[in-house]
Order: structure tokens, then sequence, then C-alpha cells
């Protein structure tokens, strides 16, 4: 479902993680349960909130621009309420190392069983 | 979407292998159909030439069309219009919609969009449409118009685009605007930038540095500038980000 950067450290690009809207859900309350950790350091605090911020902006790009997604959807037979997501190196490593995921999403997201 | 509307359309069986339109039959056609279409100042009729074939005349004010009829049924068949005579009444009614905008009519019902000012999309200006059922044709001005006249059309048509009724969606730190009907208007958003902002405020955005994301047809987008940025940065679609306070400088075209 998704391709990890072979280095990501440093790295601004993105890389989609095709999430159902269950997921996304799944997704949005780990990372706020994690943002809640008054022990979670200030930069991955950030890159959490940009995890929140993309979940919103996905949505938002598919409402502008659905045609790219419909296509991957339709040539892959996904349900219509799966979208990119898309992550740096550093949001899916905060995700992947803070927030409390089922495992199946966190296999999703290229961690652990994936 | 052609000048015959996506009515006429047979399906893309029909594109791909499409069946002649005979001129005969689109003849048989329009003469049924154009009469129909004629208004008060809209002259809309077939001119039959002695040894050629007939033409199709669209004249209203100042502005008028013609077309070879046979030329018009070759088109017809390019775009993959069905030979039925619904099909044939929907692409004359379409190429008829379609025709040039008068000036009278962009003075009295003009509605500021913004549209791609350059094939390349790679920038947006503003120009005037006006409504024509499920159409928007576009105003283009004759070479020699009075500067004053354009600038009329123009003011009056950015302040009728500000009282177009629009949906806004917030997806978070997003604004989404949109038109339920025609997408073409979803820009009529920012012909108003005071009310958009204060709609934005309203939905409890910040509206400290918002960014606008303009794609010409799809919703408008606005968010502070990084969100613009990511939002419009991870798509391969054609798009243009730029502040707010820029929408009031840019070219009418």
């Amino acid at each position: 479902m998704s391709v990890l950067p072979s280095s990501g450290t440093g790295s601004e690009v993105l890389v989609p993680h095709w999430l159902a809207s269950t997921q996304r859900l799944q997704l949005a309350a780990a990372v706020r349960s994690a943002l809640g950790d008054p022990a979670v350091h200030p930069v991955a605090h950030i890159h959490l909130q940009d995890v929140l911020t993309e979940l919103h902006v996905a949505a938002a790009r598919d409402a502008v621009w659905p045609a790219s997604a419909a296509r991957v959807r339709l040539a892959t037979g996904w349900d219509a309420d799966v979208l990119p997501v898309r992550l740096s190196a550093a949001e899916l490593t905060a995700v992947l190392v803070l927030c409390p995921l089922p495992d199946d999403l966190r296999g999703r997201l290229g961690g652990v069983g994936a | 979407m052609t000048a015959f509307g996506r009515r006429g359309s047979a399906g893309l069986m029909q594109r791909l292998r499409p069946t002649r339109i005979d001129v005969a039959d689109l003849l048989e056609v329009a003469e049924v159909v154009l009469p129909a279409l004629a208004g008060p100042r809209l002259r809309v009729e077939l001119v039959r030439r002695s040894g050629a074939g007939s033409v199709l005349l669209v004249e209203e004010d100042e502005r008028s069309v013609r077309a070879d009829l046979a030329e018009l049924a070759d088109d017809m068949t390019g775009a993959g219009v069905a030979p039925t005579p619904e099909a044939m009444t929907a692409a004359l009614r379409s190429w008829v919609a379609h025709r040039p905008v008068t000036d009278a009519a962009a003075a009295a019902d003009g509605i500021a969009v913004l549209d791609w000012a350059d094939p390349a999309r790679s920038a947006v200006g503003w120009r005037v449409v006006v409504r024509r059922g499920e159409f928007t044709p576009s105003w283009t001005p004759l070479p020699g118009t009075a500067a004053g006249r354009l600038d009329e059309v123009r003011s009056t048509a950015t302040a009728r685009a500000g009282q177009v009724e629009l949906t806004l969606r917030v997806e978070g730190p997003v604004a989404l605007w949109s038109h339920p009907l025609l997408p073409v208007l979803a820009t009529t958003a920012l012909a108003a930038p005071g009310r958009m902002l204060a709609r934005v405020a309203d939905a409890g955005l910040p509206v400290d540095d918002v960014h606008v994301v303009v794609t010409p047809q799809r919703p408008v987008a606005c968010a502070a500038r990084s969100v613009a940025a990511r939002l419009a940065g991870e798509t391969s679609e054609a798009s243009v980000t730029l502040p707010w306070a820029r929408l009031t400088t840019l070219p009418w075209l």
C-alpha cells in the first residue's frame, strides 16, 4: 500500500498511504492520544500536529482534484472512501513510535506486521 | 465537453467508432429546432445558398457566427454526437448556447471568475462569464472597446460575483468553496476577498497569511500558507497558489 523512502532523514518527500475512512479516524484518534502525552518531544509534537493537518488536507485534496485518486481506486478496486494520506518520513516515524495504533493500521503504514 | 455539450454524446463506443452525421438529417433537425431558439435580439436561421450547402447563422447585437452546416455535421461526428434526432437537437441547442456573449449581456449579467491565463496553466486571471442554462460562455471584448466600457462591465461583474451563493466546506484548517451546479462559479468566492476572509474567520479558521489554491472549474481552497503549500504541492493537477491580497491585482483576460 505504501513505499517508504530508503533514507527519510531530513527528507520532505511525502509518501502516500492509502487509508479508508475508518483507518483515518483511527489514525487521528491515535495521534490525538499521543499529543496528550506531556512527555512527547516538542519536535515530535509538531510532526504529529502535521499528521492531523494532513488527514484534513488529504480530504480537501480529494475534494478539489478527485480524478487522480479515483483512477487509482478504479485500478485497484478499493472502496470510494480510500484516500492517499501523504506523510513525510519524520511524520511516519513519529506515528509509528508514539501512537497506539491497531495492528492492521500499523501494518498498513509500513510498521511491524506490514 | 465540446460546443455540442455532453448530452449529445452516445458514449465511449460512439466516440471510438463514430457514426457519420448526415448533413441532410442535420438540416431536417435544424429546420425544426432553430426557430424555437430565436429570441427578440437573437436571430438563428438557416441561409440556403444556391449551388452550395446551407449555412447556420446566429446573430445577436454586435456579435454574429456563421457555420457551414456540412462542416457542423462533420464536427458533430468528430465530437461523438449520436446520429439521432434527439442527440442532434441537443447538440444544436448546445452550439447556439455557446455563441459569443454580447456586450449588453456581459454588462447586464456578467460574473467575474478566474480562468487559466496561459495554455501551460501556470497563471490565472479574471474573466467575465454569463450563465446560459448549464453553460457559462465567456465574454471577449471586441478590439477597440472603450476603456471606460471595459471597466464598467468588469466592475459590475466583480460585484455580481460577490453575490453568488456558494457552498463552504471546512476541512480542518482548509476552507473549500464550491458551487452546487456550475463549477466555474467556485472562484467567485475570490472576487470579494473581504467577504471571503470574514466567512473563513466565522468558520473558526485563522485569517493570518491566508493563501488560496486555484484550479479553474474546481473548488477553491483557502488555508494558511504552509497548509496551502502542502495541499497543492502533492498533486499532479495544475493549480496556482497565491496570497489572498494578490487576488485583486490579477490581470483581466
